[in-house]
């Protein structure tokens, strides 16, 4: 018997079912995608890497599990160059011609504000896993339904600051204070923050000098002499990054750290701690990101994780943007769905577990749409690895007392 | 007169060709860039009538991009006036602002002229960040531009802002095309070429500088306007020295002596940033090299480039 040839009709049919087939496939689960613009250029290129770096660990977990209620997450990333014209720009791209379906910001401060006024035109659901500006939940004036915050806040880090410090001035009789920290908005702003709870934990001290340094100056000869020569007892400093180490490298040669106690609020990020030659040991510091705060096992595992992965620790922008997939993740869970309308409803008042809440766990408040119940406290240096020991968690309790307070006072409820 | 009209039809149909586009090409992405390319090209071409058609080059010329995009969205934040009556106040406040730098930069000549408009500019730069009671500081202008709505017509839409910065730039490109084409047009050249001769003639060179240094001004911050409603608000990056370095990217890159050439600089400028920013982290890199290129292998912005090899000679008539 002759076999049968194919007719045309069966060749094309044939063909068009192999070209379909993967559209099908896809159809059953399309991606979700999520933009991050960042900054991965430039100096502060670091924050950006080290936020996608916690995602892309996130996302592997995430897509292995099923993805976002079965449909696998795919992540966009774009570099805004620390511009909020650029970042602005970035996030509409990503929403209007990328197809993201939601955005997780990366962006610090001025940026953050500039991708908010994006979400408020298109409407689109974005988490905030970098910018600390309190006013960017807080005040309603900025507030946009869709938009959220897995990031620490100032007003938190002020309140947590000041009733640490004011225990340990309390046990060693420390009066007389001194701060230095960089002469701009966010340096000023912060100090005048934690030396208000400061005082309200603990009236009878007293400020002798205050020395601003200009952001990115190589010398701080003159401000280390000027604090030594004022004899306080303590010193507060919100200097971070290279300003930071550039201080404590210095601050060194002059004994500057054995004459005083320091309490600095930026000091224990893997990025500072290690940059630093000798790092003189008994300094107090806020956590930015620490294995050792929250001390669980679930941060260990996942801080060593990390390191394993990318053979440096995470950052603080790193937790903050793994909680931002956490909620997310969690999001869809509850809603039973990845579109982001229900995601978004999900999110108020949701609770996960969480590597990084002080008790495993941690809240998207509803009334501000921002992360608390976050691990935040204050240790001691030491000189050698974990380099951060004896972290006192904060009370969680006294910060929404005083949180609340702060809101009233500056009409935001 | 010919050529007016000829100017205003060519404007009139490019409007028309635009407003067609988003009708053709779905995604937004072509209306944000003509968005930002308005914004960023009447900044260009306004530094250019300074740059190109004076012979004044201004560092600072960012100062009233980002004044223009500051006072306009401050306007609308803090006062009740409407959309129209704030684009007015911001030109005259530009304009006041311009009097006074001018006045103090026009009669230095070259490079202290360059430095002296960087230094004002770094001022500016300075005051916003500090006043930050008014300014919000280094977090910049933040809450959105309310009331965006001009005679019926939400500008917070984003195809009627689209419409609306394709008509504020043809309608910018027009009138300082109009100006160079004046006799006060050609006093700028005559002062570009030869100070001292136009001098002689009888041309008041302070005065001609002073005024089409205002004037530029005055186109820049209509950029800026275009920029702040972009953006809804306004930062200190838009004011910062290295904005006056893009618009001086643009008028390299696309020409000094067209009239069109920072337009069209602009345009490679903006494609440039949002093809190689997608592609990878070495933007600074990769536009350095294409600078270099343009420096040195067509030794001139592309549009003169393209008008020698077409046997013309630049507009702005560079001898």
């Amino acid at each position: 018997m002759k076999p049968t040839e194919p007719t045309r009709r069966t060749v094309l049919t044939g063909a068009a079912a192999v070209l379909a087939a993967p559209h099908i496939a896809g159809a059953q689960a399309k991606a979700v995608r999520i933009g991050m613009q960042a900054t991965f250029s430039g100096p502060l290129a670091q924050s950006g890497i080290t936020h996608r770096n916690a995602i892309e660990m996130e996302v592997d977990r995430i897509n292995a599990a099923g993805g976002l209620a079965g449909r696998p997450i795919e992540m966009v990333y774009r570099d805004s160059k620390s511009q909020p014209q650029e970042a602005a720009r970035v996030a509409r791209e990503l929403v209007n011609s990328d197809g993201c379906e939601m955005l997780l910001d990366a962006e610090s401060s001025a940026g953050s504000f500039a991708v908010q006024e994006v979400v408020r035109d298109l409407g689109v659901l974005c988490i905030h896993s970098s910018s600390e500006t309190s006013s960017l939940t807080a005040d309603p004036k900025y507030r946009v339904a869709s938009a959220f915050r897995s990031s620490r806040q100032g007003i938190h880090d002020a309140i947590v600051g000041g009733a640490y410090a004011a225990k340990v001035a309390d046990a060693r009789k420390l009066t007389k204070w001194a701060t230095c920290s960089p002469d701009y908005a966010y340096g000023r702003d912060t100090t005048a923050q934690y030396l208000e709870y400061l005082k309200h934990f603990k009236p009878d001290i007293e400020v002798i000098s205050q020395a601003w340094p200009k952001l990115g100056q190589p010398d701080f000869t003159e401000v280390i002499t000027k604090l030594i020569q004022a004899r306080p007892q303590a010193m507060y400093t919100a200097l971070y990054g290279g300003d930071l180490t550039a201080f404590i490298n210095q601050g060194n040669i002059y004994a500057l750290f054995s004459a005083m106690q320091v309490f600095s609020v930026n000091l224990a990020d893997y990025t500072a701690l290690t940059a630093i030659k000798n790092l003189p040991p008994g300094i107090a510091t806020g956590n930015r990101y620490v294995v050792t705060c929250p001390d669980t096992v679930a941060n260990r595992d996942w801080g060593e994780a990390y390191r394993k992965r990318f053979n440096e620790y995470p950052t603080n922008w790193s937790w903050q943007s793994s909680t931002g997939m956490r909620f997310y993740e969690g999001a869809a869970k509850k809603a039973g769905s990845a579109d982001p309308k229900k995601l978004a409803e999900a999110l108020r008042g949701l609770t996960i577990e969480c590597p990084f809440g002080v008790d495993g766990t941690v809240t998207m408040r509803a009334e501000d749409q921002t992360v608390v119940g976050y691990a935040i406290g204050w240790g001691t240096t030491l000189t050698k690895p974990p380099y951060v020991a004896d972290v006192k968690p904060a009370d969680w309790g006294t910060i929404f007392e005083l949180e609340t307070e702060w809101k009233k006072r500056n009409g935001f409820i | 007169m010919g050529r007016i009209f000829r100017d205003i039809a060519i404007g009139i149909l490019a409007i028309a060709v635009l407003a067609a586009v988003p009708h053709l090409i779905p995604g937004k992405a072509f209306q944000d860039f003509v968005i930002r390319c308005s914004s960023m090209a009447l900044f260009a071409t306004s530094l250019n009538l300074l740059v190109g058609y004076t012979g004044l080059s201004s560092f600072g010329h960012g100062l009233f991009f980002g004044l223009g995009t500051y006072s306009f969205a401050l306007l609308m934040q803090r006062t009740g006036i409407s959309l129209p009556m704030a684009f007015i106040a911001t030109l005259l406040i530009n304009a006041v602002t311009a009097v006074a730098v001018g006045a103090i930069c026009i009669r230095l000549r070259l490079i202290y002229f360059a430095f002296v408009t960087l230094a004002m500019q770094m001022l500016m730069h300075s005051i916003i960040i500090s006043w930050v009671g008014l300014t919000g500081g280094d977090q910049g202008l933040q809450g959105g531009i309310p009331r965006r709505v001009v005679a019926g017509i939400d500008l917070g839409n984003q195809y009627n802002l689209y419409i609306f910065a394709a008509v504020v730039l043809v309608i910018g490109l027009l009138i300082m095309r109009h100006i160079v084409n004046t006799s006060f047009g050609t006093s700028l050249r005559m002062i570009r070429d030869n100070e001292a001769r136009a001098s002689f003639l009888g041309i008041v060179v302070w005065r001609v500088k002073l005024t089409v240094f205002v004037l530029s001004a005055v186109f820049a911050s209509v950029g800026g306007i275009v920029m702040s409603l972009f953006v809804s608000g306004a930062y200190p990056e838009l004011i910062n020295w290295p904005i006056s370095g893009d618009a001086i990217f643009a008028i390299v890159m696309g020409g000094v002596g067209s009239f069109l050439g920072p337009t069209v600089g602009t345009m490679i400028l903006l494609l440039l940033n949002d093809v190689v920013t997608r592609q990878t982290e070495y933007y600074g890199l990769a536009l350095g090299i294409i600078i270099l290129a343009f420096a040195l292998g067509l030794r001139r912005g592309l549009l003169d480039f393209i008008t020698e090899r077409l046997g013309g000679r630049p507009a702005g008539g560079i001898s």
